[in-house]
């Protein structure tokens, strides 16, 4: 038991932020997903989630690629391989200590 | 502000879907596509049961029924994606779901076999099975509304289907009559509920873009 709840001490901070966590439990729900839609879904401000989303991407939890669909512009993101087995780690740390 | 999913700790894949749910019924569209599906399904079986058996406007009701359920079925996410990504982008945003999982599919299935077995194996063997089935109906749909929905307006229209049901079972209907009434009040009421929901929608601002 004490070992679990110390497991909590290494956990990823990066993605233990609410906001960030949102942002990447949404984005390994879908496959892709733009900026308008992770703005409209989590409720977060555009420069809230823009920051967000740059932290994200430097760590290399997230790909954005910047892109058009017909005229309008879209700033795709999706989950990396290396978000995905963080966010992986990230729930079992938690399902284990609570 | 902090949205009301992150107030409490909870599974991020649950928090994710919660989230999902919520942007899929923002702008009321699945709430339209569903109100004409019952309306579609009401009005055939209501056909079926005026129309004389050797018309053909019988003949091709039966057929347009049987066939009505796989197309809306396969067709209904295309045309929610479409309409969304041709009109709604710049409000809605772009997303690509994952598929559906085998276990869903699995889940689905397994409702549809329940609710089946129920309504036609052993309602029938009860007193005035009309009554139980259409009740049922009632009840099994009004529970999957509210369950699915996740959301006031979905518990509440879930409500209204389960009370109409009953309202029906009792009336002593047949049960084709029956089945056109309780699936065209749900219709109207899909329809009502996701028009409004799509007109506030539709008459919000549309953000700039980042």
């Amino acid at each position: 038991m004490k070992a679990r709840i110390q497991q909590l001490a290494e956990i990823d901070r990066l993605i233990h932020e609410p906001a960030r966590l949102m942002v990447v439990a949404l984005l390994a729900a879908v496959k892709e997903a733009d900026f308008q839609y992770l703005h409209q879904s989590t409720g977060l401000t555009k420069g809230n989630l823009s920051v967000h989303l740059s932290k994200l991407e430097e760590a290399g939890y997230i790909a954005i690629e910047k892109t058009f669909r017909g005229k309008y512009p879209l700033t795709v993101c999706r989950l990396s391989d290396r978000g995905r087995e963080v966010l992986d780690n990230y729930r079992k740390v938690i399902k284990a200590a609570l | 502000m902090m949205p009301n999913s992150l107030r409490s700790p909870a599974d991020p894949s649950v928090m994710a879907r919660r989230l999902i749910q919520r942007a899929h019924n923002r702008d009321g569209l699945p709430e339209i596509v569903l109100g004409v599906s019952f309306l579609l399904v009401a009005g055939l079986t209501y056909a079926q049961v005026m129309l004389p058996r050797e018309s053909m406007g019988f003949k091709a009701a039966v057929v347009a029924f049987a066939s009505l359920f796989p197309i809306l079925c396969f067709a209904s996410p295309w045309v929610l994606r479409w309409v969304r990504t041709r009109y709604l982008i710049g409000r809605s945003g772009y997303v690509v779901p994952k598929p559906i999982s085998r276990k869903q599919i699995g889940i689905g299935l397994a409702l549809a076999v329940l609710m089946t077995v129920t309504l036609f194996g052993i309602a029938p063997q009860l007193s005035q099975p009309n009554r139980w089935i259409l009740a049922g109906t009632g009840l099994f749909g009004g529970g999957l509304a509210a369950f699915c929905g996740r959301l006031p307006r979905f518990v509440i229209g879930g409500l209204l289907m389960a009370a109409m049901g009953i309202t029906v079972g009792l009336s002593g209907v047949s049960l084709e009559t029956g089945f056109a009434i309780l699936f065209g009040f749900q219709g109207i009421l899909a329809l009502t509920s996701g028009g409004v929901i799509f007109l506030r929608f539709i008459r919000g601002p549309i953000d700039p873009g980042e």
